[in-house]
């Protein structure tokens, strides 16, 4: 294929506005699958991803388009995972493309996470094509929406396309258009091979299968390649492309998008972002610019509630890591909980989605205890340590300066929502940075402690907005504060995995709070419960979960003992979410409590 | 030769009416007026009794009998007694054995009585609930405050010297006077044994799907207080978690079950559990009256015939046996489940956590743990 008949493209947009659907109107349209073939939504291959309508892996999907102009063309029509705890991926995935569709929903208008991935893509010198999809609806409003992506994003929206994902209206000519307006990939057929890992992913089968786009020469099977990061090289057992079916090729050319299988065992030896080259790398090629290896940001003590299953936990989060690169884990012995392991995650969806499928797929029964940042310490003697677990901060004394990671967030809304939303991001410990007015909507950039925001703000910002505030973050630097260890104590034993950091002046609502809620999860027990929050030794709050004063079957339901003991059993069910701390049962909402203090339920 | 006790449940399963809080093996009559299919079950009965006698004889004499139901005193005396004297030609009676019949207390039922003291019933247990009669209404029963204070004379003078009456507490809207003076009427009548329980919500009941507003957790624990402390005063000792008797009155029957003795369990729904060469076998019989009538006396009438396993033995000896404020003696645990008592390793952490004590070869749950039994008991689980 020529190159100028190619074109490598992704499709920007926020949840629901119809990325999904849009593909699946490509491919219908360009003949790649037959009409009973169509399940809906190709592209979301991982059953979560489809329930939640997010993209977690990058796919590609190539089709064969026949323009106006009576020539074919190949289209690569590249996937972007979309959500803000992804944005080094979608970085790597923008990169193999030259241009993008940037779908907006005609009656809702531009969001925070479509902005700041269309941003990037302009930053990477991509030919950005505004479409507003939903032009069917009664409340579409294009004439508003064309002007917002005008002021916000800063692009001209002229010309931008009118369609319905769902009725198929306009899509044809969006597809012409690609072809108008995009440019083809640059590179050298003839020079050395070089290609750009754009995602990686374990198959049951094959092992690791590549994501790649080809920038320089070409790739072929059986030729032996070099991965740049790890200086290992591997033979090409297998490439080729989805169309969207699996095609086996025999050579991706320069400017190509498809997949290759060359027997590595993990994914970590074909990390995003890194380069291919020909073995040994004979001509000396530099890596193509942007590779780096992703940072966890938040951590969480994930338990087993069965002490038993802690080798199974072990073995599924080593399968998970097969596919997630982002996912870290070492083991984690708590006082309260036993054996577990700390997790590091990108963000919060990064860990709702690991525990979901750990729980769903892995049948584990967890215990999750609230995230932490990761903060920094510097300690009297000088040294400077990380720390991503509040029970192993250091003694106070030891602590010269205690430093936590600062965001810098863009919060994009209409107007009616600035007054609120900036009250929550005050109360966030945010300083305002900017604030712009871009017709009816406003850009604030707020810089905020990330600790603030993994603690409840995506809940609180929605109901402050009513839905209509979007978000999105990036980390900019450690800065010191003024924090605290916030212990939790049951009757007297302090619970390690309840410990928390706040700020100094925020520590005695949240010690009120978090007391006040623990006395409601923890059901009552046989005996008065006392729940206390300290700072170091001294007591802040205390409240008590008063005792039961009884529990017992009143009728012995004569002869029949499997009707008893079926209650009996029942009752031992419920307990099973519970982990004993000393003689007190503890559910597990009580460890994610702590999340939710600032406001009741 | 075993030691353990022989008793025998026999079931009647039907009522006047259901209640809405009753998840018992009932079935309410179709129609006010129609009568129960009196010969044709004791038919079935005594068919059932054969068949299970025939799979296993059995030697030992009857301690005890019971007739629950359903309202076992639907059935006329002429019934009662010749079930009683077809089951004697089959199983010898303990000399003192114990014959209880359960009886609501309506008037049409106390014509009985003397009827059934001629049959050989020598206790009457009597489902009285309350003397409260919007609360009887409310609770569905067909009885009310007079009928009770009736039927108990006429028991009395039919010659039962040996009466228990069943009443419930923390009824919906009750007070804590309301139980008081409930539990007053009750005590003036001087039975020789009162069932005190808390009205429980069972799923798959009236109450289950609509529950009435019940007392709180503390209101119903300062009724529970106020009755032991008034079942106290009046002579009536505690023996179980809901069992109050005067001296030497303690149900028999029920402390077979207590003691995890062996009884025979016949009729539509019946539960019956043998114990034979360090086996313990369950039994139960298939529940609805019309399937019960056509297949009793073969083995399709049994619903449920299994073996209780060795892992099982503590947990279903320790479900009855902890019941008993005086807990068990752990020769008896040995005897009848086969096991080693002091293996059994959640019995330290039970003590540990105070809720279990041992004495004198005895095991007893403390206070503690006989208020908390469904805790204490899971952990044998």
């Amino acid at each position: 294929m020529r190159l100028d008949h190619i074109r490598n493209f992704c499709i920007i947009a926020h949840i629901d506005h119809g990325k999904s659907t849009l593909a699946d109107r490509f491919i219908q349209l360009t003949g790649g699958l037959e009409e009973r073939e169509m399940q809906a939504q190709v592209l979301d291959n991982n059953p979560i991803e489809r329930e939640r309508g997010i993209t977690i892996k990058a796919q590609s999907v190539q089709l064969h388009y026949t323009a106006r102009n009576g020539e074919r063309y190949q289209f690569n029509l590249i996937d972007t995972p979309g959500h803000v705890d992804f944005s080094y991926e979608v970085s790597r995935s923008l990169e193999a493309c030259e241009g993008a569709l940037l779908v907006v929903d005609a009656s809702q208008g531009v969001e925070a996470q479509s902005v700041a991935n269309c941003y990037t893509a302009l930053d990477q010198n991509l030919e950005v094509i505004p479409v507003l999809n939903k032009i069917d609806l009664q409340n579409a409003e294009p004439d508003r929406v064309r002007e917002e992506i005008e002021q916000v994003i800063g692009i001209s929206a002229a010309d931008a396309l009118k369609v319905s994902a769902k009725t198929g209206l306009g899509v044809a000519d969006v597809l012409e258009e690609v072809v108008l307006r995009l440019p083809p990939p640059k590179g050298n057929p003839d020079g050395p091979l070089q290609a750009l890992i754009v995602d990686s992913w374990f198959d049951n089968y094959l092992g690791v299968v590549s994501l790649v786009r080809v920038t320089s020469g070409s790739v072929k099977k059986g030729q032996k390649i070099r991965v740049m990061s790890t200086g290992r090289d591997h033979e090409i057992t297998m490439l080729g492309v989805n169309a969207p079916k699996r095609l086996f090729k025999d050579e991706l050319q320069c400017g190509e998008v498809g997949f290759i299988v060359a027997g590595i065992k993990d994914i970590f030896g074909a990390p995003v972002g890194d380069t291919l080259t020909a073995a040994g790398n004979p001509a000396g090629l530099e890596a193509l610019p942007g590779f780096r290896t992703v940072q966890p940001r938040v951590f969480a003590g994930m338990f087993p509630v069965d002490a038993d299953d802690f080798e199974d936990f072990r073995e599924s989060l080593q399968k998970l890591r097969l596919n997630d690169s982002a996912l870290q884990f070492e083991p984690e012995n708590s006082t309260a909980l036993g054996f577990g392991f700390r997790v590091g995650f990108l963000g919060m969806l990064h860990m709702d989605i690991v525990q979901e499928r750990l729980e769903r797929e892995y049948n584990l029964n967890l215990i999750t205890t609230a995230p932490s940042v990761v903060y920094e310490v510097l300690r009297t003697d000088g040294d400077v340590v990380k720390v991503d677990n509040p029970a192993e901060l250091p003694e106070p004394g030891s602590i010269d300066e205690l430093r936590e990671p600062i965001i810098s967030a863009r919060v994009l809304m209409p107007q009616s929502c600035v007054g609120p939303v900036m009250q929550l991001c005050m109360e966030k410990r945010g300083v305002q940075k900017n604030l712009r007015y871009l017709g009816s909507q406003v850009q604030m950039e707020v810089e905020m402690p990330m600790a603030e925001v993994v603690l409840d703000f995506f809940d609180r910002l929605k109901s402050v907005s009513r839905g209509y505030a979007s978000f999105e973050y990036e980390f900019v630097r450690f800065q010191a504060a003024d924090l605290v260890k916030l212990d939790v104590l049951v009757n007297g034993d302090k619970v390690d995995a309840l410990a928390t950091i706040v700020h100094r002046d925020n520590a005695y609502p949240r010690g009120r709070d978090l007391c006040e809620r623990m006395q409601d999860v923890i059901h009552r027990q046989m005996f008065d419960i006392a729940i206390q929050a300290a700072i170091g030794a001294k007591i802040i709050a205390r409240s008590t979960v008063k005792a039961l004063r009884k529990d017992v079957t009143a009728k012995c339901y004569g002869g029949d003992a499997s009707r008893k003991r079926k209650l009996l059993e029942k009752q031992k069910e419920g307990k099973k979410r519970m982990k004993q701390v000393g003689s007190v049962e503890i559910p597990q909402e009580a460890f994610l409590a702590v999340l939710g203090v600032d406001k009741k339920k | 030769m075993s030691a353990i006790d022989l008793a025998l449940y026999l079931h009647f399963p039907w009522c006047v009416q259901k209640c809405p809080y009753c998840d018992f093996n009932s079935h309410a009559l179709r129609s006010a007026d129609a009568d129960v299919p009196e010969t044709a079950y004791v038919d079935a009965l005594l068919r059932d009794l054969d068949f299970e006698l025939a799979h296993t004889p059995e030697p030992r004499p009857l301690t005890s009998i019971f007739m629950g139901g359903g309202t076992p005193s639907l059935f006329s005396d002429r019934a009662i007694g010749r079930v009683l004297s077809e089951v004697n030609r089959r199983l010898a009676f303990a000399p003192d054995i114990e014959i209880t019949l359960e009886a609501n207390p309506g008037t049409a039922e106390a014509a009985h009585f003397a009827g059934y003291v001629a049959a050989g019933v020598n206790r009457l247990s009597m489902g009285v609930q309350s003397l409260d009669n919007a609360l009887l209404k409310r609770l569905g029963r067909i009885h009310d405050r007079d009928e009770v204070f009736r039927a108990y004379e006429l028991a009395r003078a039919a010659g039962f010297g040996n009466i228990n009456l069943d009443l419930m507490f923390a009824l919906p809207e009750q007070t804590l006077a309301g139980a008081e003076a409930d539990l007053r009427g009750v005590l003036g009548l001087a039975p020789e044994h009162l069932s005190y329980y808390q009205l429980t919500i069972e799923p798959n009941t009236a109450f289950g799907a609509m529950p009435p507003p019940l007392p709180d957790d503390e209101l119903a624990w300062d009724i529970q207080e106020q009755g032991q402390r008034l079942l106290a005063e009046h002579g009536y000792a505690q023996y179980e978690v809901s069992a109050y008797a005067r001296p030497g009155r303690r149900a028999r029957h029920n402390l077979n079950y207590w003691h995890f003795g062996d009884y025979l369990g016949i009729g539509a729904g019946a539960h019956g559990k043998r114990s034979a060469d360090g086996v313990v076998r369950r039994r139960a019989r298939t529940k609805h009256p019309r399937a019960y009538l056509q297949h009793a006396g073969g083995p399709a009438a049994v619903q449920e015939d299994r073996i209780v396993g060795a892992d099982e033995l503590p947990i279903e000896f320790l479900m009855n046996g902890l019941r008993l404020n005086d807990g068990f003696a752990i020769a008896d645990y040995a005897d009848r489940t086969g096991l080693d008592w002091s293996t059994l390793a959640p019995a330290e952490t039970a003590r540990q956590r105070g809720l279990l004590a041992e004495a004198d070869g005895r095991v007893r749950p403390t206070e503690l743990g006989h208020r908390h039994l469904n805790g204490l008991l899971t952990l044998f689980l």
